[in-house]
Order: structure tokens, then C-alpha cells, then sequence
């Protein structure tokens, strides 16, 4: 009963139109999604280069790329937690497999990564730095960090369903991760001893070996990656699981 | 053939006394379960309709109709029981599902087609015609929110009617529009009559009953009253 010949179509309209309705109506349009994380690098470059003056090489390539990652992280599952409620009107009127919103929310975050990372590739280039063969391996960091948001926000939008607080705790959380991971500072300037604490957030591995593989031209280290890699899994078996469980009745609920 | 199979239908809703919506109401009252009471909006219904049959379903409101066509569209899982369904099937429950008011005509044809369970491909085919059933060849790229509740309507109803699903769930979508619209929908409906679609219509216009519907389910909370043609079950509604 339940055939629908379009699902991937459907996900595609969906996440385009949730694109195109977040800076609908401003002047600036799309450049806004490119212009929030820039201004927000100027910020936190003027105060923590010109005034703290770290000493770091290519600190702006480290501060901007951290930025990014952890924007694309905190957009992705914060659009995720409302994702199920956000399209109650529909969930309540037609089937279509709700995990689709839910992708749609990820994807839509995901074109906002892309067109940021090009232009970090830009000023990758005015910064002199040039390309290598190990530059490949942030492909599969980008889709450790992909999968991760959609894990994360699979479970975080039945759950919101059932405890309309879990986006304030959410909120909360991304807060903290903020200032957990190495966003604005490369971990060379945290005591070794810290470290492993660190690295239990996934995000912390997530921008440290993009780091490595784009500016420093290093292969990350490997049980660290094989730890992200059984995270992440870990992650999208949960949320599909609590997905599934709680989101037969989610029509009923919303 | 039988295009919808009904078996034991039952549909329970949970009435809480006090909902309880946060996690620390939700952790507080971990050992005190909130008292409820069950509901059964649809209660042991069975019933088929064979393919190309046009089945009226009538009832007061809050007798059930709409639970059991949001059941057949997949919106509702069963509580117990079974449904099966034939072929792709056209859920109406509501007209402009998905619209977005800040978003244009066409885009909105777009958007709701999809979601509708029609094709790119499909749609674009069949983009003049809605257009020109819905008489807004003009307006096409203006904002929905300009739209007036008419024009919206029509768009609404041209989108719904294109689809080429075997069956067509429609709840009350006739409710709306002009004399000449109606007589347009109509058409369309006789239409769909004609083509041999499967039509499940939930309604309270016991009129279009009459024109329409071979058979008709009587329900009353949630159970089956009777079932028989329009004239007995349309009597025996009003008696």
C-alpha cells in the first residue's frame, strides 16, 4: 500500500525548497549562508590572532576550516531536531518514509558546506598552500561527518517529537561542543595528557584530521580514525533504531 | 478484484488526562503513569471494495471517516488488524498539502506534486493542464500568499486531480469554490468514475453521495452501521 515511485525526488524538492526558504526575502539571498561563518571567522581571528597572538602556522586556515566543520555539525542537527515537527502539516496528510525529512534537513545543511569549502579553497590558495595526493582522504572525513549529523539527527527528531526539550538541551549541548573541540584552537595548545578526552568527541577527530590531511599534509592518525569511523557507525545504528521504534505512531503525536 | 481489503480494522487513540511534553515531567513522574483513557476512533470495522468502485463513506462527526482514511493512506499505522490496498494510491485529505505561501504558483505545483507521490516527469507533462483547469494561467508566478482563498483552492484541486494513482482517497474536497468550479469538479469526479478508479469519498454532502457512490459505509463510533446502496444508507443516516 505504502509505493511511492519518487522518494529520492521527494528528499531532493524538500531539502532545495528548505534551502531556498532560509534566506528568502533577503537582500543578500544565498550569500548569507556564505557570509555567516566569514564574518564569524573575522570575529574570532581578530581576537584570537591579532589579540591573544597565537603562534601557529596558517592559523587562519586552521580557525577557518574548524569554523566550517563545526557549522555544518551544529546547522545540520539543530535543523534536524525540528525536522519531524517542522513538516507536521504534511506527515499528518500524506505517506512518504519520514526518515526522508530528516535526510532532506542534512542535505539542504550540506549544500551550505560545499559552497564554504569553496571558499576555503580559495583562500587556501591565496595563502600559497598547494595540493596533494593525501588531500583525498577529507572526502571520507566529510562523509564521517555527514553520517554523523544524519545518526545524530534521526534520533534527536523522534525524540523531539515526544520531549519538545530536547532542542533547548541540544542548544545547550552544541554550546559546549563549541569550546569542547578544537574549533578556534588547534590542539597543539592543550597539555597532551588531555588529549584522549578530547578525542572521545567526534567532532575533535573530525577537525583535527581534516586539519592534518588539508594544511598540515599528514595521514591522521589510525586508531583514532578507525575510533571515528566505529562512532559514527555506532551513531546511525542508534538513531535508526530509535528512529524505527518511535516513529510508527509520530502522526499521532506531532 | 478487490482494490481495498479491510479486516478488524481497529484504530485506539490514548486520551491522557494531562499530557506530559517535557523530559523532566517525563522523568518525574517516571513511577506514576499518566492516567489515560483508550479511544477507539475506529473499532472492528471489515470491509472491501472491489476495483473501480466509487465507496461513500458518511457518519456524524467523530463517527471515525477520516481516521479510516487516514489509515488507508498510511498516514495511521493500525492498532490491530489489517488493510491492504491495490495499486498507487492518491491521498486528498487535505487540498494543498505541502504548500508554501512564500513560494510561486508553479514552484508550489512543483512542491506539491511531488509530495503528492507524482514524478518530475509526470508533473511537467501535466503542468498546462493544471494550469488551465485551475484558470491561472496568469498568476503562475506570483507568490501563493497573494493568492485569493479561491485561487488557492482551484490550484489545490487541479494538483490533486492529475495524479494517476488506481485509488483516490478524498475527504470533504469538494467543500470549496464557485458554482462553475464545482460543476468542474464534478465533471472530474464522474470522470474518475469513468476511467474505473477506485474512489474512497468521505463526506457529509449527501447529495454527491447520491450522484456518485455505487455503495456506502454508514459508520457510527467508529463501527460499522451499515452498508448498502446510497438510497438505504442515506435513509437509514437520516432516519
Amino acid at each position: 500500500m505504502k509505493k511511492r515511485t519518487n522518494n529520492w525526488h521527494l528528499l531532493w524538492v524538500i531539502a532545495l525548497t528548505d534551502f531556498k526558504m532560509r534566506y528568502h526575502g533577503s537582500v543578500l539571498g544565498y550569500l548569507w549562508s556564505l557570509l555567516k561563518p566569514l564574518l564569524l571567522f573575522l570575529v574570532l581571528y581578530v581576537v584570537f590572532s591579532v589579540l591573544m597572538r597565537w603562534d601557529v602556522e596558517n592559523y587562519q586556515l586552521h580557525l577557518l576550516l574548524g569554523i566550517i566543520l563545526w557549522n555544518f555539525f551544529a546547522e545540520s542537527t539543530s535543523a534536524g531536531v525540528h525536522s519531524l515537527l517542522s513538516k507536521a502539516s504534511i506527515i499528518k496528510k500524506v505517506y512518504f518514509p519520514r526518515y526522508l525529512v530528516v535526510l532532506a534537513s542534512t542535505v539542504s545543511a550540506f549544500i551550505t558546506l560545499l559552497l564554504n569549502l569553496f571558499v576555503f579553497l580559495l583562500i587556501y590558495l591565496f595563502s600559497g598552500m598547494s595540493f596533494d595526493l593525501t588531500m583525498l582522504l577529507f572526502f571520507v572525513i566529510l562523509l564521517l561527518l555527514y553520517f554523523l549529523s544524519v545518526g545524530a539527527s534521526l534520533f534527536l527528531s523522534v525524540l523531539q517529537v515526544r520531549y519538545r526539550d530536547v532542542s533547548q538541551i541540544w542548544d545547550v549541548l552544541l554550546q559546549a561542543g563549541f569550546f569542547l573541540a578544537p574549533v578556534i584552537y588547534p590542539l597543539s595548545i592543550v597539555p597532551e595528557n588531555y588529549w584522549k578526552y578530547l578525542y572521545l568527541n567526534p567532532i575533535t577527530g573530525i577537525i583535527e584530521y581534516s586539519r592534518d590531511v588539508l594544511i598540515n599534509h599528514q595521514i591522521p592518525d589510525l586508531s583514532g580514525t578507525l575510533y571515528l569511523f566505529l562512532f559514527v557507525v555506532a551513531i546511525l545504528l542508534f538513531g535508526s533504531f530509535i528512529f524505527k521504534k518511535l516513529v510508527k505512531s509520530i502522526a499521532e503525536k506531532i | 478484484m478487490e482494490a481495498v481489503k479491510v479486516n478488524n480494522l481497529v484504530k485506539k487513540f490514548k486520551i491522557p488526562h494531562l499530557r506530559r511534553d517535557t523530559v523532566r515531567e517525563g522523568f518525574v513522574n517516571i513511577f506514576n503513569r499518566p492516567r489515560y483513557e483508550v479511544f477507539n476512533a475506529v473499532d472492528d470495522l471489515s470491509f472491501s471494495l472491489e476495483e473501480g468502485g466509487f465507496l461513500g463513506v458518511i457518519g456524524k462527526n467523530g463517527s471515525g471517516k477520516s481516521t479510516l482514511l487516514k489509515i488507508l493512506a498510511g498516514v495511521y499505522e493500525p492498532s490491530s488488524g489489517e488493510v491492504s490496498t491495490v495499486g498507487r494510491v492518491a491521498p486528498f485529505l487535505e487540498l494543498g498539502v505541502g504548500f508554501n505561501s512564500e513560494l510561486s504558483g508553479r514552484d508550489n505545483v512543483y512542491l506539491s506534486g511531488t509530495i503528492l507521490g507524482l514524478t518530475k516527469r509526470e508533473i511537467a507533462e501535466k503542468y498546462d493542464k493544471i494550469v488551465e483547469f485551475a484558470e491561472l494561467e496568469r498568476f503562475m508566478d506570483q507568490q501563493l500568499k497573494n493568492y485569493s482563498s479561491g485561487m488557492y483552492v482551484r490550484l489545490a484541486f487541479a494538483i490533486a486531480m492529475q495524479s494517476d494513482a488506481d485509488i483516490f482517497l478524498l475527504d470533504e474536497v469538494l467543500a470549496v469554490g464557485d458554482k462553475d468550479f464545482q460543476d468542474k469538479c464534478y465533471a472530474k469526479f464522474m470522470n474518475l468514475k469513468k476511467n474505473a478508479k477506485t474512489v474512497v469519498y468521505v463526506t457529509h454532502n449527501l447529495d454527491s453521495v447520491k450522484d456518485f457512490c455505487d455503495s456506502v459505509l454508514y459508520m457510527k463510533d467508529g463501527k460499522m452501521e451499515g452498508m448498502g446502496s446510497s438510497e438505504e444508507m442515506i435513509n437509514l443516516y437520516l432516519s
